[in-house]
């Protein structure tokens, strides 16, 4: 099972990869998106998948019983999945902005800084 | 040892307070600040002296106080006779220094000599540092500090491009030689588990057996030749020239640049018995003298030509210390001590001269004797002195340099070169002297600044101590130069550092030299001006050198970032991807565990197989999808699915919150979608897909072998295992996820809250006002 686990979501980070190269800064923020759900699902793996019951105390009990999955991944992804919310939601608003203030949404066309040229350029011709 | 142990300390920490008061001290008194602030050296000077008799007695006083014991760093202090002897050189010329510095800048404003005393401070703390210390680390520390004193020094009138050219240099060369040194300094700590200077010399025999000791010979002596511009590191010092002279005279002549010597001189017993050493002292001293007195004859500056002939003479030291005996010790000693003392008075009255009439060229300066005749007569005593007549120290050194090469095993090719080296060096001091002050009357007619007491000071009791120790050469013998140079042999030596050796062949090969010299000096302009034609030799001995090594790397740096930082951004990417894709793979290949690719996990659970595939068949959707709301809504059934692995997985909240935040994200990202141009091309062309296609491969191929060998290696579920115990019994909480959230690690989920405020205040700022958009593509 780990392996079908591995092959998934090497797959889905692939894709993010692929999608973060791009030079459309839509397809970027999908990429971010999928790289943050692949990333995920990699700390629930990484917690081992044994044991499916929901890690809560049963009523009678004092301690998490053997059955329960590990509770300690679980915490930790749901922190993440709330901060990878705010990430893209703040990337998307820069990616409206972007486009309001430089009327595009490919990365080739915001080079406004490149245009002013080198800062060095004074120094390299002295040598 | 109570307070006897801060004395060191104390004398390096008195320096230091001269820095911090040194420009507020300007501004108080003005155009009278180098003669105040000169009280600090003299105190130092004093509390030195008091040590004399105490050193030439039994030799070497000890005092340590722990800086880091965990590392075996130890705040230690070493004086014998020979850092005795260099202490009171900084201490007694950076006296003279601060003296005339302060004459020297009395036009300037008041800022800038406190800037400039300030700076002669810091290094004088440095110096000392660097001598007292017997730790080799805290010496190593205050080595470097010379370096960036220095620097800041050379650049000292940084309007100048050229000052910040020679400070650069400077500071690259030392500066990296000084970390060769370190190498060398972490050999020696590795291999005998000290960095004590005393227990190394007691251990001598042992460091010299190691293994590692030709390495540890190396690193040494390229840090020593860098700092004492040994070729084929001789080129900064010349071109270090662009400080002010009172710097010039104190790092460049009489005290940073003899370090190199200094470390040489106390490493000789250490690395005596390996025969290399010497021999390459030796080569590496005769041909720093004969570059050094080549380029003399050639150069033009009045600076420029004491610049030369003082790289010579630091080139006739590290000689000296190749050759073995106790002559050769003594030699060494004296020629430090005389060569101090008749170069920093030559300094000071280039100088005056250069102050007086702001041309640096000697062929322009002339008849400067009617202007400054004090200056004018220091200049020839000094020069005396260099040019090794007697009664002048300068005479007793040369002869003990002759002697000591006649008595060692050498033949005679060193006898040679010092033979020609020296001649040259007296032409170089007559042509010094006499023709800026007393030739050619017509070259200048009127100087703006003339002599004061201040500018007179330095060179006066610097020419004067070297007739009266050329006289009376028995007190500093027994006082000083004996325990110096008995450090530096390793036994106690009987000096007789005599005026008067009788008829010798010392002597003969002294009026030999003399008389060439003197040759020299009559014929300079027609050798100066033959020499100067030839380019292609001055282009061998120059920084040609160091010029094309600084050359090539900005070229590499240019280059790479032109490939690197091409400001495309899909460029930038790419290498970040492709780093990680490397430090993955090393660190996977190289890790502990290894790499396995075994099935674990239990048997497939079909239900979570279609989930999981449905999940790679969303992010595939998505990147070959043609429309982005086609895309955004595959991305959505791979966070769904996720949310489904989740849940059968017995994680309820996860996959509810995932649900409700992959909900949100597809209508957030359709709303911004619909404000943007719906038109689609493709942003890269196919070559470029066609790599990143290949990155992303890779990186999910790492990805894979990565994830299955962490899931085939054994879990530590400790952690879980104490929160699944206590959640209930400590917290109250039933939920174990929820508890470890809101009461283990409240303080991430607060963090998490915030990232999350500060998310929503930077949309916020970003998207508020809606401005019209520019449509270009």
């Amino acid at each position: 099972m780990n392996l079908v686990y591995a092959f998934a979501i090497a797959a889905q980070m692939g894709c993010g990869i692929y999608l973060l190269l791009s030079r459309h800064v839509v397809r970027v923020v999908l990429g971010i998106l999928l790289l943050s759900a692949a990333t995920n699902l990699l700390i629930f793996v990484s917690g081992g998948l044994i044991n499916t019951a929901p890690p809560v105390i049963s009523a009678g009990s004092e301690t998490l019983g053997d059955q329960a999955a590990n509770p300690l991944p679980q915490a930790l992804i749901l922190t993440a999945i709330v901060i990878g919310f705010a990430l893209v939601a703040f990337a998307a608003a820069l990616v409206l902005k972007t486009y309001r203030a430089l009327g595009s949404v490919f990365t080739d066309h915001h080079n406004a800084a490149e245009a002013m040229g080198s800062p060095f350029v004074e120094e390299s011709s002295n040598g | 040892m109570g307070f006897q142990g801060f004395e060191f300390p104390g004398v390096i920490a008195v320096a230091l307070l001269g820095a911090l008061v040194a420009r507020t001290a300007a501004m108080v008194f003005g155009r009278h600040t180098g003669w105040v602030m000169s009280l600090v050296p003299v105190m130092l000077l004093a509390a030195l002296l008091r040590r004399v008799p105490a050193v030439a007695d039994s030799g070497v006083v000890l005092t340590s106080i722990p800086w880091v014991p965990s590392l075996g760093v130890e705040f230690s202090f070493r004086l014998d006779g020979f850092s005795l002897l260099f202490a009171l050189l900084i201490t007694g010329i950076g006296t003279l220094v601060v003296i005339y510095a302060g004459a020297y800048f009395s036009q300037k404003p008041r800022d800038q000599i406190g800037r400039f005393l300030g700076l002669i401070f810091l290094f004088m703390a440095a110096m000392l540092g660097t001598v007292l210390a017997d730790d080799l680390i805290v010496m190593f520390v205050f080595w470097e500090l010379t370096s960036l004193t220095s620097f800041m020094l050379i650049g000292f009138n940084s309007g100048s491009a050229g000052a910040r050219k020679a400070a650069l240099q400077s500071l690259l060369v030392t500066g990296g030689g000084g970390l060769v040194l370190f190498a060398g300094i972490l050999l020696i700590g590795i291999n005998l588990g000290t960095f004590s200077v005393t227990e190394i010399l007691a251990r001598s025999d042992e460091l010299a057996a190691s293994s590692w000791s030709g390495p540890i010979v190396i690193l040494i002596m390229i840090g020593a030749f860098t700092k004492s511009a040994q070729v084929p590191f001789h080129f900064w010092l010349p071109n270090a020239m662009e400080a002010p002279t009172p710097a010039s005279a104190y790092l460049h002549s009489a005290t940073m640049v003899k370090l190199g010597v200094f470390l040489l001189a106390r490493f000789d017993q250490v690395f005596a018995e390996l025969p290399a050493f010497g021999t390459t002292l030796v080569v590496v001293g005769s041909l720093t003298m004969l570059v050094a007195a080549f380029q003399a004859l050639r150069a033009e500056g009045f600076k420029a030509v004491l610049a030369q002939s003082t790289v010579a003479s630091l080139g006739i030291l590290v000689m000296l210390i190749g050759l073995n005996g106790e002559i050769a010790a003594v030699a060494t000693v004296g020629f430090i001590v005389a060569h101090a003392f008749y170069k920093a008075a030559l300094f000071f009255c280039a100088g005056t001269a250069i102050h007086a009439t702001g041309q640096t060229s000697l062929r322009k300066l002339g008849g400067l004797s009617r202007f400054l005749p004090v200056t004018a007569v220091a200049a020839v005593l000094a020069s005396l002195s260099m040019a090794g007549l007697p009664p002048f120290v300068g005479f007793i050194s040369k002869e003990y340099l002759f002697e000591a090469q006649l008595t060692s095993d050498w033949n005679v090719v060193p006898v040679v070169v010092a033979v020609m080296v020296n001649a040259v060096m007296v032409g170089v001091a007559g042509v010094v002297s006499i023709r800026p002050f007393y030739f050619g009357s017509k070259r200048v007619t009127e100087v703006h600044h003339g002599e004061t007491p201040g500018l007179l000071a330095g060179p006066l009791i610097l020419a004067s101590a070297g007739i009266l120790i050329g006289l009376f050469p028995d007190a500093l013998a027994r006082t000083l130069i004996g325990p110096a140079a008995s450090q530096l042999y390793g036994e106690p030596i009987d000096v007789s550092f005599a005026l008067w050796h009788g008829l010798t062949p010392m002597l003969a090969l002294s009026v030999l030299v003399v008389t060439i010299g003197v040759l020299i000096a009559i014929f300079w302009d027609k050798i100066h001006g033959g020499l100067r034609h030839r380019k292609l030799l001055a282009e061998a001995f120059g920084d040609g050198g160091y010029r094309w090594v600084l050359g090539a790397i900005l070229g590499f740096a240019r280059r790479s970032t032109r490939v690197l930082q091409n400001g495309d951004q899909h460029r930038y990417t790419a290498v970040v991807v492709s780093a990680v894709i490397m430090g993955l793979a090393i660190g996977m290949l190289s890790g502990a565990t290894g790499v396995s690719l075994v099935p674990t996990g239990g048997p497939l659970r079909w239900p979570l197989v279609i989930v999981l595939a449905l999940s790679v068949f969303g992010a595939l959707a998505t990147i070959t999808s043609r429309s982005l709301i086609a895309s955004l809504v595959s991305v959505g059934v791979t966070g769904f699915a996720v949310a489904v692995v989740f849940m059968l997985n017995g994680a309820p909240d996860l996959a509810l919150t995932q649900f409700a935040v992959e909900t949100l994200l597809v209508v957030l990202l359709t709303a911004i979608l619909l404000r943007l141009p719906a038109r689609r091309r493709h942003s890269r062309t196919s070559s470029e897909r066609q790599g990143d296609a290949l990155l992303a491969f890779g990186f999910a191929g790492v990805m894979f072998v990565a994830i299955a060998s962490m899931t085939a290696a054994p879990i530590d579920l400790r952690l879980s295992e104490y929160f699944g115990q206590t959640s209930y019994l400590e917290a109250h909480g039933r939920n174990v996820v929820n508890v470890i959230l809101v009461d283990y690690r409240a303080i991430d989920t607060l963090g998490e809250i915030a990232v999350v405020v500060f998310a929503t205040l930077a949309v916020w700022a970003l998207l508020r006002g809606a401005a019209p958009a520019r449509t270009k593509g």
